[in-house]
């Protein structure tokens, strides 16, 4: 019967007129020809699946709502972003958007993106999903953590559509790390997440219950399964718009899946038992363990050097007035003096805590920036060795004394005691405080080491403020200083040391904020490098926290694992996951 | 039918009891979900304070309750921080796990247990006796931890069990009875080593009730009747020395719940357990809540069910 109706003039004119309509409704967008990014990477086998443990189910997997490392390692391979950081070279690079150009005065950014691109749905990605996705992650009735990323100037960016590939960023004022913002958010599909954020139950969307037919995105991988407190499989997005260099499409992999493995001792167990592929963020001790087994079992272990983590000791800096903690207020006499500081900082050896805490895969700092930031480290710091005669010195100049005993005394004859606050949960800072315990013995000091819950070391240091000294280790994300504002602005929430100041309390900290004040404004990079130099020397110079060591970011993965170049940004193993490969 | 509802009554009351005091001692824990994130540089605090304000951490504490409660009452059990969804549905599939584990250690653990009682109290003072004596004895003395890592141990070094989960990465695709086997495989372990945690009470137990049964006088009157042993012991006494066995049901699912947290974390069994530890860790109270309502009424329902075979099979307990 449909044979004899096309054979009527009229009815295949008709039926030509629907083909015309239903692609010219289409819509021109999924006309145009496919922009792939073609990588540089050497081409790889297609098929197989790649198994990875993670600490934890994920929590959710809308991107704007996501917060913890688990979850955001497991919704970046289903997701990509505009600008994207190389975790190898730590650079910015096209991702969605294939170019950008600034205006002159940087406030100004205008980005082409990739024309044909699809969703893992197979709807196509345009200018309109850019502008909603920005108006997902600015609203601040959703508590987006990432909104904070993009309030400049005190003033959220604004993002408007040029056309169907091109839009346009507005800031307000110029920014130097600008370019940086973009990586890690993730572009979602209007298509599918506009009615929920219209009626108001976004927060709700794209739970870990929401059936996988309900996501799609731009990354790698979409989702195929999840399975409650077991694991999370993903497959292929045929869609996906990277290349090699053959011009075939990526990802190379049919399948990733990711284990939960509640621990490091029992992902490790797992990694030698064959059931994942790689294992990062895992101790040296383990690294230790896994050396002796690399070669029969047939994986290889890589020691990458320092991270960006830096572990640090702290005294309470707190303005305690308004706080019934009178022996701690007694002790900050001796906390605030910074002869006192730098003299606990010189009897401490930092090489023993990298020899015996890390079995010599840590660097030993003494400043905030790690080596392994290899574009903001200041070289030309000063790296004192441990010097109990210059700590002895210095504490003399405070006006310290040491009794018959060989106790040190304060000016007021009081014996020089005070506790280190640790989270029981981190045995590596645990082992740091006892090593320091044992320095500060030698300067006469008494020093205990005091372990506790993270929780509970947490609400003592940010809302009790009834400690003394704690150790703690920061990472921020990215390798821009930009990234550590809130720690080192006076005003900032993770000014740990001292959070009752809403002005600098010291002059050393005026000079601080305006260095990273001016850095956050000044574009030319060798400009900025000089500035946040500064900060660095003020850091290791007034020590506003004694910085210790950085671990070495540790890897392992199988010998069959192609294209493996692990970086030591987050995430180490999995950042260039679309080009990885079974051999 | 009294007595069930009388005995009904007192449960839900106990779980009230034990809601308020449970919500109490985690509201008093200090530090909370949002704390951590405030030591992330990326996350402003005026971030944070709003997070808090939306959630409704900074109401007073009968606000809080009423709102759990309520929330209770509609079978979402609260709101999970970490996960941003109500409680219910994370505890659902997690709670199943646990209830696969538990109810197949306690078979396992009963089935062991019989057996063994039954013939200690037969051969008592025997060497095979005191042998298993100091056997249950010896199990008793292994903490639950170190038993779970010998586990663990046996299963990396000899290759014969999975080392964790409760299903293998990529099985989703296969028939249902090969999935019920992948399961049992991976069941196998943590089963073993929940049921060997509660072996020695129960051991005890029964021998110590089956004694006592075999040394009364009508069991004597049976054996000078010249009734063969295994009948005398398996018709006559062992329904004697029921009722203390039957009490002793409720408790081993106390001694199972407790043992299977770290059974699980250890094991890496999808149950409470681990959820119980990330939610602690992370101060997601509704959740920690939820686990230990969860647990507690799987407790109590033991004890209830345990209540009510005694009340069926003791006559005693219904003249009174």
């Amino acid at each position: 019967m449909g044979e004899s109706i096309l054979r009527k003039p009229g009815a295949v004119c008709l039926f030509a007129v629907i083909v015309c309509a239903f692609c010219t409704m289409s819509g021109r967008a999924a006309q145009r020809k496919e922009d792939l990014m073609v990588t540089k990477n050497a081409p790889g086998r297609f098929g197989g699946s790649i198994t990875v443990a993670v600490r934890s189910d994920p929590k959710t997997l809308n991107p704007v709502l996501a917060v913890d490392e688990a979850t955001r390692e497991i919704i970046d391979c289903m997701n990509a972003d505009l600008i994207h950081i190389n975790r190898e070279t730590q650079q910015t690079e096209p991702a969605l958007a294939k170019s950008w150009s600034v205006s002159r005065d940087g406030r100004t950014y205008t980005l082409r993106l990739r024309s044909g691109v699809r969703f893992s749905d197979g709807q196509p990605f345009t200018a309109d999903d850019v502008v909603f996705s920005f108006e997902l992650y600015l609203d601040e009735k959703i508590h987006s953590s990432q909104r904070d990323l993009l309030i400049i100037g005190g003033k959220p960016i604004s993002v408007e559509k040029i056309d169907d590939y091109t839009v346009r960023f507005q800031l307000a004022q110029p920014y130097a790390a600008a370019e940086r913002i973009f990586d890690g958010l993730a572009i979602l599909p209007r298509h599918l997440l506009e009615n929920a954020y219209k009626n108001g139950t976004f927060a709700q969307s794209w739970s870990v219950s929401t059936p996988a037919g309900e996501f799609a995105g731009l990354g790698p991988f979409r989702l195929k399964e999840y399975v409650p407190g077991q694991h999370i499989a993903l497959e292929r997005n045929p869609y996906y718009w990277k290349a090699d260099l053959q011009g075939c499409r990526l990802p190379y992999i049919d399948e990733l899946v990711f284990l939960f493995v509640p621990s490091e001792d029992a992902q490790v167990i797992r990694f030698q038992a064959g059931d994942t592929d790689l294992l990062s963020r895992f101790s040296a001790q383990n690294f230790a363990v896994l050396q002796r087994g690399q070669a029969a079992k047939g994986y290889k272990l890589e020691d990458l050097g320092p991270g960006l983590e830096y572990n640090f000791l702290f005294f309470n800096l707190d303005n305690l007035a308004d706080k019934n903690l009178p022996e701690i207020a007694r002790k900050q006499v001796w906390f605030r003096d910074v002869r006192f500081r730098q003299a606990v900082s010189a009897a401490i050896d930092r090489e023993g805590i990298v020899r015996l805490v890390y079995n010599g895969r840590a660097t030993p700092l003494w400043s905030q920036v790690t080596p392994g930031n290899r574009m903001w480290v200041d070289a030309s710091l000063a790296h004192p060795p441990q010097s109990l005669d210059r700590a002895r010195e210095l504490l003399k100049n405070a006006g310290f004394s040491w009794n018959s005993a060989g106790n040190l005394m304060d000016s007021h004859n009081q014996s020089v005691e005070f506790s280190i606050l640790t989270s029981s949960s981190n045995a590596e800072r645990t082992k740091m405080a006892t090593l320091i315990q044992a320095d500060l013995a030698q300067l006469g000091m008494n020093v205990h080491v005091v372990s506790l819950d993270f929780g509970a070391m947490v609400d003592r240091l940010l809302n009790s403020f009834d400690y003394e000294a704690a150790m703690m280790g920061l990472a921020s994300g990215d390798a821009d200083p930009t990234a550590e504002m809130n720690v080192w602005l006076s005003s900032g929430g993770t000014h740990l040391w001292d959070l009752t100041e809403s002005k600098p309390a010291t002059p050393w900290e005026t000079q601080m904020d305006q260095l990273m004040n001016q850095q956050l404004v000044t574009m030319n990079y060798v400009q900025r490098k000089h500035l946040y130099d500064q900060v660095q020397e003020i850091v290791a110079q007034d020590l506003p926290v004694i910085c210790l060591a950085s671990p070495h970011i540790l890897i392992g993965a199988k010998d069959r694992i192609g294209n493996f170049h692990p970086a030591i940004l987050a995430p180490y193993a999995l950042w260039n996951v679309d080009e990885l490969y079974v051999q | 039918m009294r007595y069930l509802a009388r005995r009904s009554a007192h449960a839900v009351l106990l779980l009230l009891a034990i809601s308020v005091f449970s919500f109490a001692l985690l509201q008093w824990a200090p530090g909370s979900f949002f704390d951590s994130m405030r030591l992330d540089p990326r996350i402003s605090s005026q971030t944070v304070s709003g997070m808090r304000a939306e959630y409704g951490i900074d109401r007073p504490f009968v606000v809080r309750y009423a709102r759990w409660l309520s929330s209770m009452l509609k079978g979402e059990m609260g709101f999970s921080f970490a996960y941003g969804t109500s409680v219910g549905p994370l505890l659902c599939v997690r709670a199943r796990n646990t209830l696969l584990l538990t109810s197949s250690a306690t078979l396992l653990a009963w089935l062991l247990a019989i057996p063994i009682g039954i013939w200690g109290a037969a051969s008592k003072g025997t060497w095979g006796d005191r042998a298993c004596g100091m056997t249950m004895s010896a199990l008793l003395t292994i903490p639950d931890l170190l038993l779970a890592l010998i586990l663990l141990l046996l299963a990396v070094r000899t290759g014969w069990f999975p080392v964790g989960g409760m299903v293998s990465a990529g099985v989703g695709g296969v028939d249902f009875w090969s999935r019920v086997a992948d399961v049992a495989r991976h069941l196998i372990l943590p089963a073993l080593g929940l049921a060997l945690a509660t072996l020695p009470i129960l051991v005890r137990h029964i021998r110590s009730a089956m004694i006592d049964a075999l040394e009364s006088p009508f069991i004597g009157a049976a054996r000078g009747h010249g009734i063969p042993r295994a009948r005398l012991l398996f018709r006559y006494a062992l329904p004697a020395a029921s009722n203390p066995l039957i009490s002793l049901f409720g408790f081993s699912i106390a001694t199972m719940l407790s043992a299977s947290v770290i059974i699980e974390v250890v094991l890496s069994w999808p149950g409470l357990g681990p959820l119980m530890v990330q939610a602690i860790l992370a101060r997601d109270v509704y959740v920690v809540i939820g686990v230990v309502m969860l647990s507690s009424v799987f407790l109590v329902a033991g004890n209830l069910v345990s209540d009510v075979l005694l009340f069926m099979s003791d006559p005693r307990i219904r003249v009174e």
